[in-house]
């Protein structure tokens, strides 16, 4: 991930899972983030197949890079593999729910 | 490929009327038990209680059942449901004939529109399965969850044909063994078979779901499905043959089985990543105690001690109520939360998304009314038990009138939910 692509990593802290509370970078849920040229594309999973708030992350996310990347085109992958397990908390996202 | 949950979901005109019915269904059997509170103290083969009891089992947990499956079978199975227009006339049906069949048994009428509304429930019954089957057939997705709602869709079947069956007794007599032991088997294959079984298959999806737990022994399920089912088959065969030593063993080999599913559920309540538990699941938390209450009031009345033979019928009565009411309608309740709210939420702001900061589905239903649905529900439930326990009539119209406030509140915030208006603050 280059400089770039890390801002935009950061950035995904602003998106919070709503059921959760706590922002989806902490959860893990952001696989990877990737710019080429004028695209970026980001990876993203949810808790669970059938997490009824996932299209409001999905969007919020869109929406959050499109605002500060006006000039770029910006592409969403829900992705299921790997599988999202606790271990894809960072220690941030440990404490806030508690499993620290 | 997995799909987000509100990618295959049938239209809201299918799924919420189950709820806003449901819910209607629910109050009026409070209100009865608050007028005639009498039918809960005397043996439970009377008019009344067979009234309500299946006012509140077709009225409102079959119905809602329906409704939430509807929404809840793309997502488990990943394709669209085969037909909306079945999934109306099985509403029509199921609602007309639930009425006309308590009619019917109110008054102990059983003439023809007893049998018209057994027609009806069938009929109900049938289209339903064949909406959830045909939907089964066009999902390649194998797991647990879809074998439990297939498997308690044909007990479905099969506790409505005893009951056709039972009805045409009545009139025509020609069942060998007594009807009172036919009643039992209908209402257990009909509570376990049925109710259990899909809340086994739904919930081993959802519950997870909603307290964010991984990792979870799956083999639990599978132990439970067989125990459950093989129980069931030998206890229906048990009953038919009048062989009582296999009923009480068939008893034992079911709640071996729930039991599992339990350990499923504590192992799911224990790992949970979202600590705070929110309104519903905390009515769930209660339903699920109250279940294993009810486990333990069932092995006493299989234990044929004399002091437990003394008040069979209390005993009995107990037993139902805090299975139908202390758990499945409780849970029901609980769980009406975690998925009424998000139907709604899909149907008003799915379009708007990105438009501006919308509220999220907890938003569409008032918190504190919800709190105070669940002390009332709470406070109603223990009085009431307290009544049928000692048989005092005047304990049981009091706990039934908050039960009766409590569903009051609760159908409140199904109205406002779906009565929900958009509402977008600016971007």
């Amino acid at each position: 991930m280059n400089s770039e692509e890390a801002t935009v990593f950061e950035l995904l802290k602003g998106v919070i899972d709503p059921e959760l509370m706590v922002n989806i970078i902490d959860l893990g849920l952001i696989y990877d983030v990737k710019i080429i040229k004028s695209k970026i594309d980001i990876d993203l999973t949810l808790t669970s197949a059938g997490c009824p708030m996932g299209e409001m992350i999905i969007e919020d996310v869109k929406q959050l890079v499109e605002s500060n990347y006006p000039s770029f085109e910006v592409n969403v992958n829900l992705v299921w593999s790997p599988v999202w397990t606790l271990a894809c908390l960072t220690e941030n996202g440990k404490t806030a729910l508690g499993q620290g | 490929m997995q799909h987000l949950a509100g990618q295959n979901a049938p239209s809201p005109f299918v799924v919420v009327p189950h709820f806003a019915i449901g819910a209607a269904f629910w109050l009026v059997v409070s209100l009865l038990i608050v007028l005639f509170p009498d039918s809960l103290s005397q043996h439970f083969f009377n008019p009344k209680l067979l009234a309500m009891t299946h006012l509140l089992v077709l009225g409102f947990i079959t119905m809602v059942i329906f409704g939430a499956l509807y929404q809840l079978i793309p997502v488990i199975m990943e394709e669209k449901l085969h037909s909306e227009k079945l999934a109306i006339s099985s509403l029509f049906t199921l609602t007309s004939g639930t009425i006309f069949l308590a009619y019917s048994f109110w008054n102990s009428s059983f003439n023809n529109l007893l049998f018209f509304s057994a027609f009806l429930l069938l009929l109900s019954v049938i289209l339903f399965a064949v909406n959830v089957f045909k939907t089964g057939l066009k999902s390649v997705k194998k797991n647990t969850e879809k074998k439990f709602i297939v498997t308690s869709l044909l007990w479905l079947l099969f506790t409505v044909l005893i009951g056709v069956l039972m009805t045409l007794n009545l009139v025509f007599p020609f069942l060998k063994i007594s009807h009172l032991e036919v009643l039992k088997l209908h209402a257990h294959v009909g509570i376990i078979g049925w109710i259990l079984q899909l809340i086994i298959g739904v919930g081993s999806k959802l519950l997870p779901m909603f307290m964010v737990s991984h990792n979870l022994n799956e083999k639990k399920l599978k132990i439970a499905y067989y125990l459950i089912n093989i129980g069931l088959i030998v206890g229906t065969i048990s009953v038919f043959l009048e062989i009582g030593f296999f009923v009480n063993l068939s008893v034992i080999v079911v709640i071996i089985g729930v039991l599992s599913f339990l350990s499923f559920i504590y192992e799911a309540f224990s790992k949970r990543i979202k600590k705070k538990l929110d309104i519903g699941m905390k009515q769930t938390l209660i339903a699920f105690l109250t279940f294993v209450i009810s486990l333990f009031l069932v092995l006493l009345i299989i234990s044929k001690i004399s002091i437990f033979e003394s008040i069979s019928i209390q005993l009995n009565i107990s037993y139902i109520v805090f299975l139908l009411v202390g758990f499945i309608s409780s849970l029901i309740m609980g769980q009406t939360y975690k998925t009424l709210p998000f139907i709604i939420w899909l149907k008003v702001y799915r379009n708007k998304l990105g438009k501006g900061k919308i509220p999220l589905p907890i938003e569409l239903y008032s918190r504190n009314i919800a709190t105070a649905q669940l002390l009332m529900f709470i406070l109603g439930f223990f009085i009431l038990m307290i009544g049928i326990v000692i048989t005092e009539n005047g304990c049981i119209r009091l706990g039934a009138s908050f039960l009766l406030l409590s569903i009051l509140l609760y159908n409140y915030n199904i109205y406002k939910i779906i009565l929900h208006k958009s509402t977008i603050y600016g971007k």
